[in-house]
């Protein structure tokens, strides 16, 4: 296995954080306390974003630092980056708040 | 440990030995131009207009600053359009500055000749004290003396992983040695309060920290605004944090693993030793010149990435009299910053140093600018108007 290429912060997380820049149909490797978990970038994860570890559905909770962080928008397939355009976040929403979607 | 600090006669320790000069204006300006060694806070608000809770904070951060350790003794001119305020009364900010043994001089154009006669007047104070402040010598001082302040900013998926948690380390050691650290930023403890209150030392802080959170989460929603369209803000957007929620998650790592003592208003001095949150806003021209109010002898800005090149890394002295350390974990931040950055722990993404060594060479970089060695920053004789936080309206 070549160089970490991506960081979990909490064993209960369901995306990592990519360290290195990663091209679609790369291997990620993301070294765990306990295990190793091996994926394939389905595109390309700059440095600092998210790739996620397991097939997400709409409206699932995404997890980082064994905490939520939103809400997937749209289904994330894993492998896949994870950011603004199919993650939400749920808090401080006044757009929601006027909707009455909360 | 320890470090090397200036001892004042009410116990508290400096780690700089400044003379101060409140508040701003023309009076202030000139003494500083003329006179080394001295300080002073500009900013554009001097009272005038303001509900008494808010000038009755424009007074904490300027007795504030004033009692600060870092500070030898202090001038306080008559001269402020803001002046005629009870709580800004300029024997008022004097007499309670002056609790903390420090020498106090007052200025008044209406004694002293009006205003050039006060900078005249000012002058030689100031050239009194300064003369005054340069017999103290540094002595070695146990690390329960420091008192920091932190902030992270420009923040990018680097801030959590690597940067934010030297911090913590840095947090976890001096709160450990008996010390003080302040960290705040309400807005960015959105959707991390629980675990922070799982923390807090009394049920009583536990309701405190819940509690602001609610109120800035309130306010927030009453603007019917999708709070991604201010906060994260682009830069942190542009640097992999797709929500609040993970923005916060992340910041809360530079508070380390200590106990929460207490939740303090901005710029309000701690009763006790250890860790402590500030219901604080953001912006780093308001938050470090209340940490330093509150009685912050060193402060850090943990920098993300978001196109520092230029602008960001010029703005000095934000903390007015505090020694203002810039760190940042992000290697392209690092790149192009090295002549500004007092510390980098990017180290940890690339693998050659583990989080507890960046934060131990963290903590050795503190104690030496806590000792006298210069911060990047105060290499730069310039200094950004502070933007003091105040939240009610003005009339």
């Amino acid at each position: 296995m070549s160089a970490r290429r991506a960081l979990i912060m909490h064993p209960s997380d369901n995306v990592a954080t990519a360290v290195e820049e990663i091209q679609p149909g790369e291997d990620v490797a993301i070294p765990e306390l306990q295990r190793v978990i091996a994926l394939r970038a389905t595109e390309a994860i700059p440095f600092g974003f998210k790739i996620a570890l397991e097939d997400i559905g709409r409206g699932e909770t995404v997890r980082k630092y064994g905490e939520m962080i939103g809400k997937a928008s749209a289904a994330i397939a894993k492998g896949a980056l994870v950011h603004v355009h199919n993650l939400e976040g749920t808090r401080a929403r006044g757009d929601l708040e006027r909707s009455g979607e909360r | 440990m320890s470090f090397l600090g200036y001892r004042r006669s009410n116990g508290s320790v400096g780690t700089r030995n400044h003379v101060l000069v409140i508040p701003q204006g023309i009076i202030a300006k000139s003494i500083c131009d003329f006179v080394v060694g001295t300080k002073m806070i500009l900013t554009v608000d001097h009272g005038s207009g303001r509900t008494a809770n808010d000038r009755e904070q424009i007074a904490r951060v300027l007795i504030g600053l004033g009692q600060n350790p870092n500070v030898a003794s202090v001038l306080v001119h008559a001269a402020s359009p803001g002046v005629g305020y009870p709580e800004l009364r300029a024997e008022r900010l004097a007499d309670e500055i002056a609790t903390s043994g420090k020498r106090v001089e007052v200025l008044d154009p209406a004694k002293d000749g009006g205003t050039y006669g006060a900078i005249v007047r000012g002058i030689q104070l100031g050239r009194q004290l300064v003369y005054e402040a340069s017999k103290l010598r540094r002595e070695a001082v146990g690390d329960e003396h420091l008192c920091v302040g932190v902030k992270c900013g420009y923040s990018d998926t680097t801030s959590g992983i690597a940067g934010n948690p030297a911090v913590g380390y840095l947090y976890d050691k001096i709160v450990g040695a008996g010390g003080t650290a302040l960290f705040g930023e309400t807005t960015e403890i959105i959707g991390a309060e629980t675990a922070l209150a799982r923390r807090a030392a009394t049920p009583e802080v536990a309701k405190a920290l819940l509690d602001a959170v609610a109120h800035r989460e309130a306010l927030a929603k009453s603007t019917g605004l999708d709070i991604r369209t201010v906060n994260p803000v682009p830069s942190n957007i542009k640097g992999g944090i797709s929500s609040l929620e993970e923005k916060s998650l992340g910041a809360i790592h530079k508070a380390g693993t200590a106990p929460i003592q207490g939740v303090l208003k901005y710029a309000e001095r701690p009763t006790q030793k250890g860790l402590h949150f500030v219901d604080n806003w953001m912006g780093h021209l308001s938050i470090f010149a209340g940490y330093a109010a509150a009685g912050a002898n060193l402060v850090l800005f943990q920098l993300g990435g978001g196109g520092v090149a230029g602008r960001t890394l010029l703005e000095g002295s934000p903390s007015v009299v505090a020694p203002f350390l810039w760190c940042t974990a992000n290697p392209k931040t690092y790149a192009t910053a090295q002549d500004s950055i007092d510390f980098y722990s990017g180290t940890v993404i690339e693998g050659t140093e583990t989080p507890e060594e960046a934060g131990e060479r963290l903590y050795r970089t503190v104690v030496d600018i806590a000792s006298g060695t210069l911060s990047h920053s105060e290499t730069l004789h310039y200094a950004e108007p502070i933007d003091m936080y105040l939240e009610e309206p003005r009339f």
